[in-house]
């Protein structure tokens, strides 16, 4: 596995990469007029709008609103811009076997991995920041209104994307020969992306600023996961020796995924393989309900937001026969586990834990507007099954979303997944029944 | 210099090398033939601590090259079969920055560029992009970047396919030069002038391996290979058989016997 602790020649190694990448970059004169575009033109352009709008009178609330979609909007486009510029860096390299050459020199993975992620977030914060400096010196001073703890939390955010970006990138250069499927490919990093964008755009409106730092501080996380997995799987062995023994892809993948089932534990060592994973399941209950209790009682969150939730999954029980009951609890907490482990793919296992986090959550929230005796009333005799059932449900989870985000160099990402996967199916022949259990004893004791 | 014992490479399900063993010493080359896919490009890359064995060894000038892999690339100049040049570097920058990579000190760098550019007649196109360069030019680039810090053994994948015979001789002349100054050899080649030039000297100071499907057929100097042929002096010209007629003997013979297994 590689490492990033670079010493002094390492990092003199990787500023040479750096430094060469950089030149190559700016070598391209549409490149180059590109930047210009998107460090000049847009902010210029996007400001303008919004001063225009100030004088003809749009109001001083939206004008404020929209100066900061419009330092989002800034940013973003050379934001995105740095997945092309990590593609073309690191598949564009390999397609061109310039990789070849390099990986064949004194130099370390890391060296390479460091100095090519460094010539591109270079470029792409100095974009985003450069066209972010010409937004704000062009739109802020005549407004009256300067709000730096917004503008602070996007720039750091866009550091974060834009080096989550970067690492996807490095990620698909070690399943991508050439341009056009990394291309294809980067549809995985771009769907996300522009989820996590509108979510920061939503957060940008409300005009919160301890949202958005808490978004950039989510999007460290990511960044900082995506990076150590890129390091972690950038290596020679990665580059040039998957070239070979590809043939036959569906029968590859079919026996992957029957290899998947195969010389797997019993579902009592698999609990005791995964405890690690089990015990941070079993604490999302406890951590959840402590959460939505204080929630509940400092007011951080209005009840307003919460009680439409508990409504509707009581609601969810149904009101027919107990037998439709029944079926209706089940389903829906069949939906859940179903749901949770491939969200956990996305979400690097966090679904696992909020599976365990939010009924806990609901639990102490309530217990914050009645009493814990009362809220945990509405648990038991259920909960008894139900609990232990998501706190396996969640390991599990916990755990495939942790095979998710590790890459060894030596590669068999796809092996570890499909048997994290595996294991959580195979773990369903006794969780469904013991939440059909539950389901019937919620109708008959509840 | 270079020493392989049971080097083994597999690439999942495909066992692209098995069990190669070959010594080669300073001032010695050995010239690898095979048909496409043998694994002589998996052997250069084994040898040049590029990729990790699967099984056996490889050790460059005594060094290990799975413990310290990248003290074995320091000792070595691999020449891939593709020359890899960046388009919008000018050669001279390209070397350059090769030879930093190399620690090479400036001003010896410069004075080397200088050097093998002349020698290859690059001179003048030393300050031009290499994207403008013929296929030739910067087969003779890929060569002087895996030779440029003067390393302890060279190893080079068809280093003159795209040459004209001139260019060709040229650098083979250059690397029995690199040869005589105590460096190692090991050229991976289709060319049998090539192979004959470099593998099968008159001096004893050259070795020629054939290799097929990921194994060492045969593996001597130009005399062994002949006697291991079974070939014989031809009786209506009365001359030698040539290395081509060793070569499909040797891997004529092996892949007859692949077809018709010989019965217990």
């Amino acid at each position: 596995m590689s490492s990033l602790s670079l010493d002094r020649h390492s990092i003199s190694k990787a500023r040479l990469v750096a430094a060469r990448d950089l030149r190559d970059a700016v070598s391209e004169l549409r490149l180059i007029l590109a930047m210009v575009a998107l460090t000049l033109a847009i902010p210029i352009g996007s400001a303008a709008g919004i001063r225009a709008l100030a004088v003809f009178g749009g109001g001083t609330a939206v004008v404020n609103r929209l100066s900061l979609v419009g330092a989002f909007f800034v940013v973003f486009i050379p934001a995105s811009f740095s997945l092309v510029l990590a593609l073309e860096s690191f598949v564009g390299e390999r397609e061109r076997t310039t990789l070849e050459v390099l990986v064949s020199t004194p130099l370390k993975e890391a060296e390479i991995y460091a100095g090519k992620v460094a010539a591109v977030l270079a470029i792409s914060l100095t974009l985003c920041y450069g066209g972010l400096a010409v937004y704000c010196l062009v739109v802020f001073p005549g407004l009256g209104y300067f709000p730096l703890d917004v503008l602070v939390a996007l720039a750091l955010s866009t550091i974060c994307q834009v080096a989550a970006m970067v690492a996807g990138a490095v990620i698909i250069s070690l399943n991508a020969r050439t341009m056009r499927a990394a291309n294809v490919m980067a549809s995985f990093i771009i769907l996300p992306m522009s989820v996590a964008l509108q979510v920061e755009a939503a957060l940008i409106l409300l005009g919160r600023s301890e949202f958005l730092w808490g978004f950039a501080g989510l999007m460290l996380v990511l960044a900082a996961i995506l990076l150590r997995m890129g390091l972690n799987g950038f290596s020679r062995e990665a580059l040039l020796a998957r070239d070979s023994g590809l043939r036959k892809p569906m029968q590859r993948a079919a026996n992957a995924i029957r290899a998947s089932f195969q010389h797997r534990p019993g579902f009592l060592r698999l609990l005791w393989l995964r405890r690690g994973a089990l015990v941070i399941s079993s604490l999302g209950l406890p951590a959840g309900a402590v959460a939505g209790f204080v929630a509940g009682t400092t007011g951080a969150i209005p009840a307003s937001v919460v009680k439409p939730v508990l409504s509707t999954l009581v609601a969810s029980a149904g009101d027919g026969t107990p037998f439709d009951e029944a079926v209706a609890i089940v389903s829906h907490n069949l939906l859940a586990i179903l749901l949770v482990a491939p969200l956990a793919l996305i979400t690097a296992g966090l679904s696992g834990f909020l599976l365990t986090f939010m009924p806990g959550f609901l639990v102490g929230f309530a217990a914050a507007h009645s009493s814990w005796a009362t809220a945990l009333t509405g648990i038991v005799p259920n909960g008894i099954v139900e609990i232990p059932v998501a706190i396996i449900a969640g390991g599990l989870a916990i755990h495939i979303g942790a095979a998710a985000i590790h890459m060894e160099a030596s590669g068999g990402w796809t092996a570890r997944v499909l048997a994290a996967g595996a294991d959580y199916l195979r773990a369903l022949r006794w969780l469904v029944p013991a939440l059909i259990l539950a389901g019937v004893l919620e109708v008959r004791f509840g | 210099m270079l020493e392989v014992k049971g080097l083994a490479k597999r690439y999942g399900e495909v066992l692209a090398l098995s069990d190669l063993t070959v010594d080669v010493d300073e001032r010695s080359c050995l010239v690898l033939l095979g048909r496409n896919g043998a694994g002589k490009t998996t052997a250069l890359r084994c040898m040049a601590g590029v990729l990790a064995p699967t099984h056996g060894t490889v050790r460059v000038d005594g060094i290990d090259a799975a413990i310290e892999p990248a003290a074995v690339r320091a000792r070595v100049g691999l020449m891939p079969e593709l020359p890899g040049l960046y388009e919008r570097m000018s050669a001279r920058a390209y070397l350059d920055y090769f030879g930093a990579i190399y620690d090479m000190e400036p001003g010896a760098r410069k004075r080397r560029i200088d050097e093998l550019l002349e020698l290859f007649e690059l001179t003048d196109a030393g300050d031009r992009w290499l994207g403008t360069f013929s296929k030739g030019m910067r087969q003779k680039v890929a060569l002087i970047r895996a030779t440029l810090h003067r390393p302890r053994l060279v190893l080079a994948d068809e280093p003159t396919s795209a040459l004209d015979p001139d260019s060709a001789r040229r650098a083979w002349a250059y690397l029995k030069d690199l040869q005589a100054g105590g460096c190692a050899l090991v050229i991976c080649t289709h060319n049998m002038d090539e192979a004959e030039h470099l593998g099968a000297s008159a001096d004893g100071d050259g070795a020629i391996g054939i290799m097929s499907s990921g194994r060492a057929l045969a593996i001597g100097d130009i005399s062994e290979l002949r006697r291991r042929s079974g070939l014989q002096v031809r009786k209506e010209v009365r001359e030698l058989p040539t290395l081509q007629d060793v070569y499909l003997a040797i891997v004529g013979n092996h892949h007859h016997e692949l077809a018709e297994p010989r019965s217990a």
